[in-house]
């Protein structure tokens, strides 16, 4: 356990704040950054998913081949977390292939055809992203990805728990080695206080630690070798002092 | 090309199975199919490959071919049942010397109905079994991801023959070039269904689907279909690959409620269809409901069978299409046939594909064994038409001289560039005590669901 020196509690207080703003404000830059990039790379995924899907099976749907389509987003469906789904209009905005179960949610069957990106509420299922891309310049209909936006908030906490625990641990350690450096510097002053009070008692002035304070060439050794001239100087005849 | 040694084949004793069984892992000798499971997961872990008699997938004694299909999980029936057809005929075959003094073999995998299995069993296959051709595939999902890789070998000559699905990827463009069907597609089954629904005044129909390639293919046709009438679907509702019979499927039942059709065709597995038909019925959607060939008729009804005490109350609204003959209708040479084989050769499941766990009690016949069986025939036809030097190469050619090829079922086969589908016609069936029979009269079984509905 590391005792803080009276001396320096608003000074180890004052490291502590300091600590505490710079990692309140590198975890806060952190955390947006992750936020803003994290969601516009999901978004981006999702669209470029989409296009994947657009531009790969024109073939297929000019052939009618809804079967190989229905294979081909079904082996996409793994990328769009727990709780995507896909689904393909024709021309006609009817909707020709998808990945709901039990059925498509009629918030979808009777919307007017989407374009970009947008937001919605599925009754039951969830609040998500959808994108959209056309094939063939939106003649041979549109892919359409939704992305859960619960996955994109955990996706994302999920990021910011692991950004988190370095930052907090940082902040630990921080902390503990100002705590342990204060100390370091106080640890002189506390050892003056000692000899000072042997000084003053007449009691245990020779013991090594004392003497070791009186030939050190710092300050502290200074004042050391001070308080032994002030205590020759009050009193000539006392004995135990070595003048150094 | 070694010499045949035909001689040693025209009685295959138990030990000349076994040792030619040693070349392959998981092989099985189709003569082998009565030996004992330990016995076969004694069988040799030498590859085929490492054999050097084998020569893509044929030696002087085996011609070996390649199967990915579903042994567990759900819809294991399918595979199982489809397996134990052709080995019926597989089995005699061999017994009476093979094709050309070599026996047919068959390499199986489980995929347990999902494509990413299927592929890689497929990837084993092509690559490292090096198999002559691949035979009895179980599924659109997993065929149509499999496909690509017949394209990917095209080099290697590999043909895709009579897979258990009706879906279009294997009949058109790309990939129908690489595969050989014999039954009919499911726009013909969904056509069929919903062309004699319409003829009896059934026109709101509602179309119940598994939410992958299959279903996708299936509520294709009934789209298709709807259209030539002016029509649209009336409700639809899905559900996820693999859902069991204990599966509430009431959620989907509301959907139809709402909607009220008058049929419904079903595009789905046995466990999932069977657990929809439970679920109709006590919900009150007490309409007709349609089930295609691959359903896989006598395991649906008996898991109805088996967890009620009044089926009927379910079966009666059931009508299943289905690609092959009633197996009941002894009248053809072709299911005579069937019925003598699967009595005199008993095929067993594949012991050492299928799971301890899961238990299966196979059928003494069935509508999956019976173009199990077909497959097995055909194939054995055109294995004999390549000659006694068998390539990859001249398999297709030799399909191509099958022309009006009497299967003994009232339906001739023919192929050619532009015809990779050997059979068309569609037989429906009702249930009556307890077993599928013929539906010839659609009128009077609608006057049928309509009565059952209204008491």
């Amino acid at each position: 356990m590391i005792k803080i020196t009276r001396l320096f509690q608003w000074t180890i207080f004052g490291v502590i704040g300091l600590f505490g703003i710079l990692g309140f404000a590198n975890a806060i830059v952190t955390l947006t950054a992750i936020d803003r990039d994290l969601t516009r790379e999901t978004r981006e995924n999702s669209q470029n998913i989409a296009k994947a899907i657009a531009d790969s099976n024109v073939d297929i749907l000019l052939n009618s081949d809804l079967s190989t389509l229905q294979s081909r987003i079904d082996q996409m469906l793994p990328l769009l977390g727990s709780n995507g789904y896909i689904y393909i209009t024709d021309e006609h905005n009817e909707i020709i292939a998808h990945t709901f179960v039990p059925n498509i949610p009629e918030e979808i069957s009777s919307s007017e055809p989407t374009e970009g990106l947008i937001e919605r509420t599925l009754k039951g299922k969830g609040d998500f992203f959808e994108v959209s891309h056309p094939i063939l310049a939106g003649v041979g209909g549109n892919v359409h990805i939704l992305i859960d936006q619960d996955d994109v908030s955990l996706l994302i906490q999920s990021a910011m728990g692991n950004q988190v625990w370095p930052l907090a641990i940082t902040f630990l350690v921080a902390i503990v080695l100002g705590l342990f450096l204060v100390n370091l510097a106080a640890r002189p002053i506390q050892q003056l206080l000692h000899y000072a009070v042997a000084l003053a008692k007449k009691e245990n002035v020779d013991e090594p630690q004392n003497e070791k304070l009186l030939v050190r060439k710092d300050e502290a050794g200074d004042l050391a070798r001070l308080y032994q001239y002030f205590a020759l100087v009050a009193d000539p005849n006392r004995s135990g002092i070595e003048a150094k | 090309m070694k010499t045949k040694k035909t001689d040693r084949f025209t009685n295959p004793t138990r030990r000349t199975i076994v040792k030619g069984l040693a070349a392959t892992p998981l092989v099985l000798a189709l003569g082998a199919n009565k030996l004992g499971a330990q016995e076969l997961s004694q069988m040799s872990s030498n590859t085929q490959s490492s054999n050097s008699e084998f020569v893509n997938g044929v030696s002087d004694s085996q011609i070996v071919l390649g199967t990915s299909a579903a042994f567990t999980g759900p819809s294991r029936g399918l595979g199982i049942e489809l397996y134990r057809g052709a080995m019926a005929y597989f089995q005699d075959v061999n017994s009476k010397g093979g094709v050309h003094g070599r026996e047919i073999t068959l390499t199986l995998y489980d995929d347990g109905y999902q494509p990413d299995p299927a592929v890689n069993n497929t990837t084993k296959l092509m690559r490292d079994d090096k198999v002559f051709a691949l035979f009895g595939y179980v599924g659109t999902p997993t065929v149509t991801r499999v496909l690509p890789l017949l394209k990917k070998f095209q080099e290697e000559s590999f043909l895709l023959f009579f897979p258990f699905t009706g879906a279009q990827p294997q009949r058109q463009l790309p990939y129908g070039p690489f595969a050989f069907n014999l039954r009919a597609s499911y726009r013909q089954e969904t056509g069929g269904l919903v062309e004699n629904f319409v003829k009896v005044g059934r026109e709101k129909i509602g179309v119940f689907y598994q939410a992958d390639a299959y279903g996708r293919s299936g509520w294709a046709g009934c789209r298709e279909a709807l259209s030539k009438h002016n029509l649209k679907m009336v409700g639809e509702a899905t559900y996820t690959r693999g859902t069991q019979y204990t599966a509430s499927l009431k959620e989907q039942v509301e959907w139809f409620m709402r909607d009220k059709p008058d049929a419904i065709v079903c595009i789905g597995a046995y466990a999932a269809c069977a657990a929809f038909l439970r679920d109709a019925v006590d919900g009150g959607l007490q309409v007709p409901i349609a089930n295609l060939s691959f359903v896989g008729s006598e395991n649906l009804l008996k898991l109805i069978t088996d967890t009620h005490d009044n089926p009927e109350q379910y079966s009666q609204f059931l009508v299943n299409s289905q690609v092959v003959p009633s197996y009941n209708d002894l009248s053809l040479e072709g299911v005579q046939q069937y019925d003598e084989f699967m009595t005199k050769n008993a095929p067993s499941a594949p012991s050492h594909v299928t799971s301890k766990d899961e238990e299966y009690k196979t059928f003494d016949r069935s509508f999956v064994s019976l173009e199990g069986f077909l497959n097995a025939k055909l194939m054995t036809e055109i294995l004999t038409r390549i000659g006694p030097e068998p390539t990859r190469e001249g398999i297709e050619d030799a399909v191509f001289t099958i022309q009006d090829l009497d299967l003994g079922i009232g339906e001739t086969v023919s192929f050619n560039e532009d015809r990779r589908q050997g059979l068309d016609r569609v037989y429906y069936t009702i249930v009556e005590n307890g077993s599928f029979v013929p539906l010839n009269e659609w009128t009077a079984a609608s006057n049928a669901w309509t009565e059952a509905a209204g008491s």
